[in-house]
């Protein structure tokens, strides 16, 4: 469970990335994050793994506080937490395997990440995380041989591989081509549903985010302008969201 | 409008649809000009004279041929101090090489956020750059005396210092995204390093690596001249002595060796990259 209370984030230059954020996300929630560009999405889901620190009010992630972590309790807590990015921060000159494997390089001994030895555990693990998302025959492939859709599920099995009960997804499918995106927001819809992790997705595609997710966020300038289920997000909504500039969404 | 548009009207060209758009004007007659007289002001400063390179430069003919043929029962004499020159620049590579690492690393600036250590580390180690190998190994020899010693360290040290700028520019142009997706996994600084810039640079790495031994090989066969080992030490001497039969001999081994290790190193970096 995942709690902010009147959460502030102030950049060192004045701008305000969070204003007065107060959410509750209950575990195995399915969230889509919407609002304009710089309105503060980023900030949110990057708070949540301390990658990027708050200013002020309480955030905790089951009943951690979040801001209070430093050091090895902070990489012990970001263990559980999984995230995924928009150009996928793959290692793209080695094999799919070898980043898949990377998720357990924290808690392995130094003599085998030293010498990238890694447990037959763990190579099972890795093998079955990307099964999870179809691609378990790119295994032994170089990343850059595969197509941006391919990537993307890598990154999944890579955070799969870590067995977290939260996946933080920033701008996941913003990189994708349309049909591309729709598979790959289908894994995530599977790993949501089958493992109960919370997903929290930032999308810029409102269709996607109505399509897939439980509830809505709505952001806009750092505020929190709207926060329910699908079922009650309207053009009304959509249009205050996005300050009045709903046509050049849809 | 740059200054240099303005100085020199652009072109320009009117469209079908009556828009106008101004083609700024080629530099390359101006780059050509000022070439010219910096080549003038040059061959004036150094005292190049034409006459000269045609009345006199038959000599290097005349020195040439005098090597040919080669003197080939010279060569059992060849292979040691051939040897020792292979030797040389292996070591020093491989030794300077690796200690360059930890100081790129720090000298990254995507790395290291400490602006004075970073210029530090850079300024030690353009200072340690432009000084010559021939000097480095003049003064390795009054410490560590006359011999192959020397030689090596003035490889390393060379190595060091070449090796260590281009690994901190390539990494300092890595994609720093897979860093960023270690450290959410709770990976440390250290950890992430490894698992996410190495992979992205160990390539090109070695590659100059071993761009700069087939360099090193080269470089250490003159090193003999101030004493510090090598096919150098018989080079400066059979000169001296006006033996050039044996000259010959030397320069075709050398010859010889650089082109194999050149070759074998060329195919290596390609199954590099």
């Amino acid at each position: 469970m995942i709690v902010f209370r009147h959460v502030d984030k102030v950049y060192p230059n004045g701008f305000v990335g969070l204003r007065d954020v107060s959410l509750q996300i209950e575990q195995g929630e399915f969230v889509a994050i919407i609002g304009l560009s710089g309105a503060g999405k980023s900030t949110l889901i990057r708070s949540i793994n301390r990658m990027h620190d708050i200013t002020g009010g309480e955030l905790t992630v089951d009943d951690a506080d979040v801001r209070s972590l430093k050091g090895k309790e902070l990489r012990r807590f970001r263990r559980k937490i999984g995230m995924i990015f928009q150009s996928f921060n793959l290692v793209t000159r080695t094999t799919v395997i070898k980043n898949v494997l990377t998720s357990f390089v924290p808690d392995l001994p130094f003599w085998r990440v030293l010498f990238g030895i890694f447990p037959q555990e763990a190579k099972i693990r890795s093998l079955e995380a990307l099964d999870k998302v179809g691609i378990l025959e790119k295994a032994y492939v170089r990343v850059d041989q595969l197509s941006g859709g391919q990537q993307q599920r890598v990154a999944l099995a890579r955070t799969l591989a870590q067995d977290p009960s939260i996946i933080l997804a920033d701008e996941p499918v913003a990189a994708l081509d349309p049909v591309t995106a729709k598979q790959v927001m289908d894994d995530f819809r599977r790993v949501n549903q089958a493992m109960n992790i919370s997903v929290l997705i930032n999308i810029h595609h409102v269709e996607l985010a109505l399509e897939y997710a439980d509830r809505i966020i709505g952001i806009r300038e750092g505020e929190i302008v709207f926060d329910g289920p699908v079922s009650e997000v309207n053009e009304k909504v959509l249009s205050d969201i996005y300050a009045g500039k709903l046509e050049e969404v849809i | 409008m740059s200054l240099y548009s303005r100085v020199i009207k652009p072109k320009s060209l009117i469209l079908g649809n009556g828009k106008v758009v101004d083609e700024p004007r080629s530099k390359a007659p101006l780059v050509i000009v000022l070439f010219c007289i910096a080549s003038l002001i040059s061959i004036k400063i150094t005292g190049f004279d034409m006459a000269v390179m045609f009345s006199r430069g038959g000599q290097f003919l005349v020195i040439l041929r005098k090597m040919v043929p080669p003197e080939f029962a010279y060569m059992p004499k060849i292979w040691q101090p051939l040897f020792d020159t292979i030797k040389m620049s292996l070591l020093g590579s491989f030794v300077g090489a690796v200690l360059a690492v930890p100081f790129a690393v720090v000298a990254s600036s995507n790395i290291v956020k400490n602006r004075f250590v970073i210029v530090f580390v850079r300024l030690l180690l353009s200072i340690v750059r432009t000084l010559p190998t021939l000097v480095t190994a003049l003064i390795a020899t009054y410490i560590f005396g006359l011999g192959t010693l020397a030689g090596t360290i003035a490889i390393a040290v060379f190595t060091f210092a070449y090796v260590g700028k281009l690994l901190y520019e390539e990494i300092e142009t890595v994609d720093m995204g897979p860093f960023e997706a270690m450290q959410a996994m709770g990976a440390n600084k250290g950890r992430s390093f490894m698992y996410a810039i190495i992979p992205q640079v160990l390539p090109s790495y070695l590659s100059n690596c071993l761009f700069c031994f087939e360099g090193n090989v080269r470089y250490a066969s003159i090193l003999g001249y101030v004493g510090a080992g090598g096919l150098g030490l018989i080079l400066n001497e059979k000169i001296g002595w006006r033996e050039y039969t044996k000259v010959g001999m030397i320069l075709v081994m050398l010859f010889a060796t650089v082109v194999i290790i050149e070759t074998f190193s060329h195919w290596l970096r390609s199954k590099l990259t």
